[in-house]
């Protein structure tokens, strides 16, 4: 099995779905788990067809969408005889919360399966700031 | 954004459709899109001039943990798909995703040559090479005019 991967996380306000000009793609919500850990959440999509180089994550405000893209893998003179999946891309978005530290999620994918690490933010700790008396000049 | 209305409500039922309001709103709409209530995994068979290929989806397992055997021109793959270990049940907050012990059976239409099939797994695709084996010749039986 191929080791997991590490998938960048783009923070930017583009527009997640790449907008291309081919004929009309089925698009699939994907199913997900989410646990809880000590940490944070985590969370597995099942995006079967999508490798790291053809799945896009993204972080936009505090909504996260991911959006894999499927290239069939059969080729086009295949005669389907008995089908019970399309093949289509797979697109989810989620809310996060504030509790989730935007800038520390990370991601993995194996075999078809996309892994969300989503690090609870650090407890805002109380900066103390030094006054320190004026120094004299004189 | 209010997704449920009576017709013509009464105060009374504003906390009410305020509380559908909430439930709906909680029901996530893209589900709709989630293709769930089939068999698992999901397989395709598609035929070319001279192999069956066929196709499954199963997303996070691993290439020795699925099985296949050819026999009678049946074509059975098995497996098992464990979740994350030791993450007990209350922790999740979504469970979507399929989980368990998984076979299928499935007829293939000709002959093939048993000992050509082989099977690649990519990115959770499980796809099946399925060469045609030879057509056997129609026989021909001669029909004979009975003897009284």
């Amino acid at each position: 099995m191929a080791e997991p991967e590490n998938i960048p996380v783009e923070h930017q306000n583009a527009d997640p779905v790449p907008q291309e000009t081919e004929e009309p793609r089925f698009l699939f919500t994907p199913p997900i788990d989410i646990y809880e850990t000590s940490d944070g959440l985590v969370l597995h999509a099942d995006l079967p067809g999508v490798s790291i180089k053809t799945l896009e994550l993204q972080v936009q405000d505090n909504k996260l969408t991911l959006f894999g893209r499927v290239h069939p893998v059969v080729p086009p003179q295949a005669r389907p005889l008995h089908q019970e999946y399309a093949v289509g891309d797979f697109l989810r978005s989620f809310i996060l919360s504030d509790e989730v530290d935007h800038e520390r999620i990370t991601a993995t994918m194996t075999s078809g399966v996309l892994k969300v690490v989503l690090p609870k933010a650090a407890q805002i700790k109380l900066r103390r700031i030094e006054v320190n008396p004026e120094p004299s000049t004189g | 954004m209010p997704v449920f209305r009576w017709g013509h409500s009464w105060d009374a039922f504003h906390d009410f459709e305020r509380e559908v309001d909430r439930l709906l709103s909680s029901v996530n709409f893209a589900f709709q899109g989630i293709r769930l209530g089939r068999q698992y995994p999901s397989v395709n068979l598609y035929e070319l001039p001279d192999e069956y290929l066929l196709t499954a989806e199963l997303p996070g397992s691993k290439a020795e943990d699925i099985e296949l055997e050819m026999g009678s021109g049946l074509l059975k793959i098995k497996g098992r798909r464990s979740e994350p270990n030791g993450v007990p049940e209350e922790r999740y907050r979504r469970q979507e995703r399929f989980r368990g012990e998984w076979e299928r059976t499935l007829s293939i239409p000709e002959r093939i040559r048993d000992e050509g099939m082989t099977a690649e797994f990519v990115d959770g695709i499980l796809k099946v090479h399925l060469p045609k084996g030879e057509q056997s010749q129609p026989r021909r039986i001669r029909v004979s005019e009975g003897s009284d």
